[in-house]
């Protein structure tokens, strides 16, 4: 898989870099008393965070096949 | 901010800082330990985070502050000030007979068992009408509204199930065959047409 020439690691940060964003924009939406705060919520922070959690997912099976 | 909303700053602070410990650290420390943590600060918090976030964020949705903060509801948010008691959302909001920080949620919920969801969904609707549609000039109430909804409250009500009207066509208001805003009954409800020439209540100066 292509993923995995980028290694653990460098996956572990995207991932890292992807969640702290996500959350950031979340928190920002808690305090943002606007109509829009929901969709920023849901489709920035969100997708963020979900794409943060899936790249490090796919970062342990990067770990896993390189640990075999 | 309320007690959730709290909870939700201190785990969103938790799991931005331990990303910040353990996704950038080289993988030296492939340890056990250090994979527990890595699962704690990037699928589990993040995970715990999102879902109240959501919980947070729907609640919210419910609050009156919340729904006029689109400048197309400002006069209806005005009407719940109209300093007259005929004015249906005004004596409800003034009297607490609505819970003040969900007053326009309490009336224009569904009272079905997916109504809450429901009112979530329209409420997507009317984000899509405020910034791309645009909102129209006439705004109206989407549905008819369903006398449901004020028998939610108002059934087994002694002052409302004895008055000798209301007692008569029960049937009829339960059945929705005759509404409960019928002109000559509870008609005058926002009356935002007419917000200009009323005064308005300001409370604590009687
Ligand atoms: C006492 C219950 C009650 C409360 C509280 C209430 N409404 Fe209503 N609202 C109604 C009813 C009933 C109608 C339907 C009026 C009709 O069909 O003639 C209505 C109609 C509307 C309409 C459609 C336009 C109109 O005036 O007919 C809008 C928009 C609206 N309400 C917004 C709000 C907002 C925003 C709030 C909170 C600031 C709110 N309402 C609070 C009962 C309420
Ligand atoms: C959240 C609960 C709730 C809902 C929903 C609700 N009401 Fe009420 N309403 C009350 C309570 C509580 C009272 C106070 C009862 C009383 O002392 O007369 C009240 C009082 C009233 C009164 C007397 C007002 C006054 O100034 O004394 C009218 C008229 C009325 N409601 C009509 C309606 C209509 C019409 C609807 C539907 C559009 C509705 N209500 C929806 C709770 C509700």
């Amino acid at each position: 898989m292509k993923f995995n020439a980028l290694g653990f690691d460098r996956l572990l940060r995207i991932s890292g870099v992807l969640a702290i964003l996500g959350l950031a924009v979340e928190a920002y939406t808690l305090l943002w008393f606007h109509p829009l705060s929901f969709v920023a919520f849901a489709l920035v922070g969100g997708l963020l965070i979900v794409v943060g959690i899936a790249v490090y997912l796919l970062s342990l099976l990067s770990f896993l096949k390189s640990s075999k | 901010m309320s007690g959730p909303v709290v909870i939700l700053f201190v785990l969103i602070g938790l799991a931005i800082l331990l990303i910040a410990l353990f996704a950038f650290r080289p993988s030296v420390t492939t340890t056990p330990t250090r994979k527990i943590l890595d699962f704690a600060a990037l699928f589990i918090l993040p995970s715990v985070c999102l879902a109240m976030g959501f919980q947070v964020h729907m609640e919210r949705s419910k609050q009156t502050q919340f729904c006029i903060s689109c400048h197309a509801m400002t006069p209806w948010g005005q009407s719940l000030y109209v300093d007259d008691l005929h004015h249906l959302a005004a004596t409800h909001f003034q009297n607490h007979l609505v819970p003040h920080s969900q007053a326009c949620f309490t009336c224009h919920t569904t009272y079905t068992i997916f109504g809450d969801a429901q009112a979530k969904l329209s409420g997507l609707k009317h984000i899509y009408m405020q910034y791309i549609a645009g909102p129209p000039k006439v705004i109206r109430i989407s549905s008819p509204y369903n006398n449901r909804e004020c028998l939610h409250c108002h059934s087994g009500m002694r002052v409302f199930e004895e008055g000798p009207v209301h007692a008569a066509m029960m049937d009829q208001f339960k059945s929705n065959s005759i509404s409960c805003l019928s002109s000559g009954c509870h008609d005058v409800v926002h009356n935002t047409s007419g917000l200009a020439k009323e005064k308005l209540w300001r409370p604590g100066q009687p």
